[in-house]
């Protein structure tokens, strides 16, 4: 008898301390990762004096006012296929519009879908500040690597 | 003493034979009852009754082949919504699990309890529908709607073993109370496209590594077929 109940607490105790699947831990819905190069040499990262990041109709995103850097990682709208962002510089606007298909994919339990851009591209943008832009990559399903390079 | 040794074996022999054949004179003859023996999962009508989104009924039988072995076999059937933090899907569809238990409780004359592991072949035919979902992203800056697909997966199997712990205790005659934990190891499952089988009918909730955990708490009726002696 005693035997048996020590058999099974050490059961259920293996099977409670299993791993737990309740925190999401794996990578979910990538963010756009703009990175700002040179446009004279084309090949070295060159700082922007960032006023403000905001998409159109909403407020600046909290961590990219007034600051110097060389790339930002900005959201595109899950609600539909296309997002507009302005990009201000040293007091200089640009409008970039990025229109992009969007394809839910299952993660996990915890996580659940989440969502990758295919055929992305950029419909239209403004050149106040902008030289060039190019894109690294038409699906964005990650966070790893820059996805698009604007040249200033 | 070889005199000694002689009368010593003698002794010993006669001993030998009055201790057998007292034994035999004490001996009852005590009938067991073989039959089969139904019942239900009394958990699964409860949990209904508290979670409107979980509908479930389990039949259990189990007849009983050798002395201490009992072929048992589930039946089932389950319904039910699982809302998780940015999902929500329903499971739908039946079970049968089939397997012996071993009853290792030694019962005194005239008791017919038991404690007993038991080792089960699961099945189950089921669908998923997944009713909603929002697609998970960081910060809150663009936040997205929450879509409603109902996409609905069906004919989905999965099949599992399991491994038993349980007792049985007769409360009144024929009338048994039990209750049994399982612990279920994943063979195989027929997954749906872009989603999992997060939950299996009969297997309850699959965990990252294939297992599961299942409770019962049974109410059973043996109807007798033979007797047979104990």
């Amino acid at each position: 008898m005693k035997k048996y109940i020590t058999i099974i607490i050490l059961s259920i105790f293996t099977i409670l301390s299993c791993e737990k699947d309740d925190i999401c831990i794996e990578a979910t819905t990538p963010s756009l990762i703009i990175t700002f190069y040179n446009n004279e040499t084309q090949t070295e990262l060159k700082q922007v004096l960032l006023d403000s990041v905001w998409s159109i109709n909403l407020y600046g995103i909290e961590e990219y006012k007034d600051i110097s850097i060389d790339s930002i990682a900005i959201p595109l709208d899950l609600n539909q296929n296309e997002t507009t962002y302005i990009i201000e510089n040293n007091s200089v606007k640009d409008t970039i519009k990025f229109i992009y298909d969007r394809n839910d994919v299952f993660v996990s339990r915890s996580c659940g879908y989440k969502t990758i851009f295919e055929s992305f591209q950029i419909e239209n943008n403004t050149s106040n500040w902008i030289k060039n832009i190019s894109i690294n990559n038409t699906i964005i399903e990650n966070d790893t690597a820059a996805h698009i390079t604007i040249f200033h | 003493m070889t005199q000694q040794r002689i009368l010593l074996f003698f002794i010993s022999i006669v001993f030998t034979i009055t201790v057998y054949s007292q034994e035999e004179q004490d001996t009852l003859k005590v009938k067991e009852n073989y039959g089969i023996r139904i019942g239900i999962d009394l958990s699964k009508p409860i949990n209904s009754f508290f979670e409107t989104e979980n509908k479930g009924i389990e039949i259990v039988a189990d007849y009983r082949i050798l002395k201490n072995y009992y072929a048992a076999v589930e039946l089932g059937f389950l319904d039910k919504t699982t809302e998780e933090d940015y999902m929500n899907f329903t499971t739908k569809g039946s079970y049968i699990k089939v397997g012996v238990n071993y009853n290792a409780y030694e019962n005194w004359i005239g008791m017919n309890n038991e404690i007993y592991v038991g080792l089960r072949y699961g099945y189950s035919l089921f669908s998923q529908t997944l009713n909603s979902y929002t697609p998970n992203v960081k910060g809150t800056y663009l936040i997205p709607e929450t879509l409603e697909p109902n996409t609905e997966f069906n004919d989905l199997t999965a099949q599992w073993v399991e491994f038993v712990f349980g007792m049985k205790v007769e409360t009144f005659k024929n009338l048994y109370l039990g209750a049994s934990i399982s612990f279920n190891n994943m063979i195989s499952t027929k997954e749906p496209e872009n989603f999992k089988n997060l939950h299996v009918p009969g297997f309850n909730r699959v965990f990252l590594n294939n297992s599961g955990v299942g409770f019962n708490y049974t109410m059973s009726y043996l109807i007798p077929i033979l007797k047979k002696n104990k």
